[in-house]
């Protein structure tokens, strides 16, 4: 199944991964070590809820994870990467052309009706729903390569009954990833609708998760829309069944409006499990019922630079935007804004991917580069700056005439309205004047962050172009991007010039081909990839195509009684062997 | 004679509300369909980010939903099923919409209807008790606490009351549990902070209308009569000054009624996790999920104009001077 591995946040919380792994010692009792089935485990969530269990259609994220309760993908990793097998019987075989992908999963996966999930189901799943033209998968584009200039799929081929292959024409070295991810449909009953996706967007089987069998920990038992929705233990889930897992009868995410009433239910006692705000933290560290734990995530904020047609004319000059990232204090937004919650950063790979590196990296906003009379001159010596009779520079248009900037932001998130204010005062300190318009994200969205050419009948979109321009004028926009650690190429889309989400309208030919390497043959030896992410990195962290402010920890608040939790970037892995003590 | 030209009212108030209803119904859907939203909108962002073809994707969830064909079209289909009892489907949802409401109605109207009587049962005692002893201490205090009634925002006292009442003092559950069986102790109690804070507003109002309306009241002639021919003070306030009052407090109560049924309410269920229509028909107009809103406002128009015909009626009733034929 596809997740959804790269997207824009509002407010940055990395959410918990839920997959399982079968490492827990046996007992004849069915318990393992302290670890016996009871209790119903309460997560509460305050992003809104799914749209849909029939996952093929789905577009948003809470709609797969409200699924994988149910439904377990091919494989998952621990907090280290270690790949952990959930369906695949052994990991994916990729031929040394890197052309062709032999995927064999276990022999004892079942559907409800007692048949047996075959490489058949996962086939068909593939090519007459995902590739189909009836039912038009959104995702279907990450089974898709440009051949000889056209968009084909790939192609999936039963071998046996547990054994499939994929045989791509080009390589991509992170295409496994995206198998790791898949997650089949029964054959059995998507044949009674296939070619009608009417019937299909309706079918009770797919809306209800009457299928999945033995493929996941837990099986659906309701959903009350915007309000609850409820899985029971599968005493049958194929990774649990030796050792008695899953050990909750129920797992419930229970939807909150506010993230305060979340907060106020974890400490009531009234729910097990929610994601902490950074404010709250500390209070809820003190707390003797509550075990908080601080993880990293693959969150960070940004300050983009509007380099398209309606921005400031000096956000396109490469050393402007350096200057402006010189005059905004990193260590101020960590420690102060986010009270230490986040980390400064430099390039759009975080230091818990295992691309990381820092060799090279320009820290603009730390140390010596955080350094304002250094950032005044470099902009005076681009023609924007007048200097005083004292020698200090005042930074202006070209003209002389003070240099006015927009600051677009959303409403709703406390921490970056205050790292949008903390910009304008720096900014001020140069004699820049920041206008702060503060909007709902939609309105954001819409109005700063969608754009296309003008006077033409254009949908809007997030890049139309290097013509296309929002339909209000901005300078400085402050938003949220996520980092896939395992495969940060995802990012082209952000910072390649045809990019779906280079709403900045950033464009380096370096950058584009870099994109591309990562994802050719030479990068399927690993070395040679680092080095390319770690040229990727250097470079944007020198060209500022936006300001890489912080990297976010997230905390996870508990009632102290659930043990088994193994911390981490992706700390839900081994959720179904979490237990009430 | 009364029954037959009330009979007639009625039947001709019907008749209009459902034009009135077809035209409301028709407009709304104009209105969602011909704004510059579409339901593929919310998947923009996601798709970009994963490097789709927007373009292609989003014209194919348009054809999947039916909302890329002429808006006349769609209306004529809309139509002809609605008549049919088909509701459409709700794609921010995924389910049928009329299973939708069918599901979701109930959290919604036991929320108004327990706040409503709260707030007019101790209102009006306390607006009468007011408006009796005017200008004494107590008069003044309710006067006072009515001010802030009105002035405390829904959201805040929502979450105050929980961080209180649920909290610190354990008495409540944080959020309303859906759980709980509709018919028992157990889900009145869940029901009592949503109550006095969707209430408390309402409650604050009803003490000044009706402290107002019985101080109109008390200066009248008929007033001074009743108490001249020996009339118990209990009789005089009862039966004759508040009778008096009770018509213009009861086209504000109802009022308030069928205005709360689906926007008053939405904060209070957003606090206290209260899946009722307001939060549903709230999050379809952000999914631009038009078959949830269509329906929702058919709903909330024939609630209106029911609410309407029944304070006609029972004008009708407390003056028998009032006639509509």
């Amino acid at each position: 199944m596809r997740k959804l591995l790269v997207f824009i946040v509002l407010v940055l919380a990395s959410s918990i991964t839920l997959a399982g792994c079968a490492k827990s010692e046996v007992s004849d009792t069915g318990t393992t070590g302290m670890a016996t089935v009871k209790g119903i485990f309460i997560e509460g969530q305050s992003g809104g809820d799914a749209e849909t269990l029939n996952w093929i259609l789905a577009a948003d994220a809470t709609s797969f994870s409200y699924v994988g309760h149910t439904l377990d993908s091919l494989a998952t990793y621990d907090n280290e990467f270690n790949i952990q097998l959930r369906c695949l019987a052994k990991d994916v075989e990729v031929s040394p052309d890197g052309l062709v992908y032999t995927i064999t999963i276990r022999d004892d996966l079942k559907w409800s009706n007692g048949s047996p999930v075959t490489a058949e189901d996962y086939v068909y799943t593939l090519k007459n729903l995902m590739f189909s033209d009836w039912l038009n998968y959104p995702y279907k584009g990450d089974w898709q390569e440009e051949v000889n200039g056209e968009t084909v799929f790939v192609t999936p081929e039963v071998v046996d009954a547990t054994t499939f292959t994929i045989t791509r024409q080009t390589v991509d070295p992170e295409f496994v990833y995206t198998i790791y991810d898949l997650t089949p449909y029964p054959k059995y009953i998507a044949v009674n609708y296939e070619g009608d996706v009417e019937a299909f967007t309706q079918a009770p089987e797919f809306n209800n998760l009457t299928y999945t069998g033995n493929l996941g920990p837990y099986r659906f038992k309701e959903w009350i829309r915007n309000d609850r929705f409820v899985v029971e233990r599968n005493p049958d889930y194929y990774l649990g069944k030796d050792v008695g897992a899953p050990y909750f009868e129920q797992y419930v995410i229970k939807i909150f409006g506010t993230s305060a009433t979340r907060q106020a239910a974890l400490e009531a006692g009234d729910i097990t499990y929610t994601g902490i705000e950074p404010e709250q933290a500390n209070k809820f560290r003190n707390l003797p019922h509550i075990k908080v734990y601080t993880v990293p995530t693959r969150g960070y904020t940004l300050l983009a630079y509007n380099q398209r047609a309606n921005g400031w004319e000096g956000l396109k000059d490469k050393t402007v935007r350096q200057a402006l990232s010189m005059a905004i204090n990193k260590q101020t937004i960590s420690q102060a804004i986010l009270l230490g919650f986040a980390e400064p950063a430099f390039s759009f790979i975080p230091q818990t991917s295992p691309w990381f590196t820092d060799e090279g990296l320009v820290q603009y906003g730390v140390g010596s580069l955080y350094d304002k009379k250094k950032a005044a001159e470099l902009l005076y010596h681009k023609g924007y700056g007048i200097k005083k009779e004292d020698e200090t520079i005042k930074v202006t248009n070209k003209d002389g005439s003070p240099l006015h900037l927009i600051l677009a932001v959303n409403t709703g998130s406390k921490p970056a309205e205050d790292i949008a204010f903390l910009v304008r005062k720096e900014l001020l300190e140069l004699g820049i004047e920041v206008e702060i318009k503060l909007m709902p994200w939609e309105t954001l969205l819409r109005q700063y962050v969608m754009n296309k050419v003008p006077n033409t009948d254009q949908e809007p979109r997030y890049n139309n172009g290097p013509e296309a321009v929002s339909r209000e004028p901005w300078d400085l926009l402050v938003i949220g991007f996520n980092t896939d650690l395992l495969q940060p190429s995802g990012s082209y889309v952000f910072f390649a010039s045809h990019g779906g989400l280079n709403f900045m309208g950033y464009s380096n030919p370096e950058v584009d081909e870099l994109f591309k390497r990562a994802k050719s043959k030479e990068a399927l030896d690993k070395e040679a990839r680092r080095q390319i992410y770690a040229e990727l990195s250097r470079l944007l962290s020198q060209e500022q195509p936006v300001n890489f402010l912080v990297f976010h920890r997230a905390n996870h608040g508990f009632q102290k009684n659930v043990k088994g939790i193994e911390p981490g970037i992706n700390m839900g892995y081994n959720y179904h062997l979490w237990y009430f003590e | 004679m009364r029954k037959s030209w009330l009979r007639d009212y009625i039947i001709r108030r019907l008749f209009y509300s459902i034009i009135i209803a077809w035209g409301i119904l028709t407009v709304t859907f104009i209105l969602v369909r011909v704004g510059p939203s579409s339901p593929a909108d919310r998947y923009l962002a996601n798709l970009a980010a994963s490097g789709q073809d927007v373009t292609q994707v989003i014209a194919a969830i348009e054809a999947r939903y039916g909302v890329d064909r002429p808006i006349w079209e769609q209306y004529t289909d809309y139509m002809t099923n609605l008549f049919r009892g088909n509701w459409g489907w709700s794609f921010s949802t995924s389910m049928p919409v009329i299973e939708l409401i069918k599901k979701h109605w109930i959290y919604s109207f036991q929320l108004i209807l327990l706040s409503s009587l709260f707030a007019a049962f101790l209102g009006i005692l306390i607006g009468i008790y007011s408006a009796v002893k005017q200008y004494t201490k107590a008069d003044y205090t309710f006067t006072f606490l009515s001010f802030i009634g009105i002035s405390i925002p829904n959201f805040w006292l929502g979450v105050m009351l929980i961080l209180i009442f649920s909290v610190k003092l354990g008495l409540f559950k944080t959020y309303y549990d859906t759980t709980l069986p509709l018919f028992s102790i157990e889900n009145l109690k869940a029901l009592v902070l949503p109550v006095i804070t969707l209430g408390t507003g309402m409650l604050a109002a009803y003490v000044r209308y009706t402290r107002s309306a019985m101080l109109d009241n008390l200066r009248k002639v008929f007033v001074t009569t009743a108490r001249a021919k020996g009339l118990p003070e209990r009789i005089v306030i009862g039966k004759h000054v508040f009778r008096n009052a009770l018509l213009p407090l009861v086209t504000i109560i109802l009022f308030d009624l069928g205005s709360i049924v689906f926007g008053g309410a939405y904060l209070t269920e957003i606090v206290f996790g209260i899946p009722g229509l307001g939060q549903i028909s709230f999050k379809a107009i952000f999914a631009n999920d038009y078959p949830v809103v269509v329906a929702v406002t058919l709903i909330g128009t024939l609630v209106v104009l029911l609410v309407n015909l029944v304070t006609d009626i029972i004008y009708t009733y407390l003056d028998p001077r009032i006639r509509y034929d």
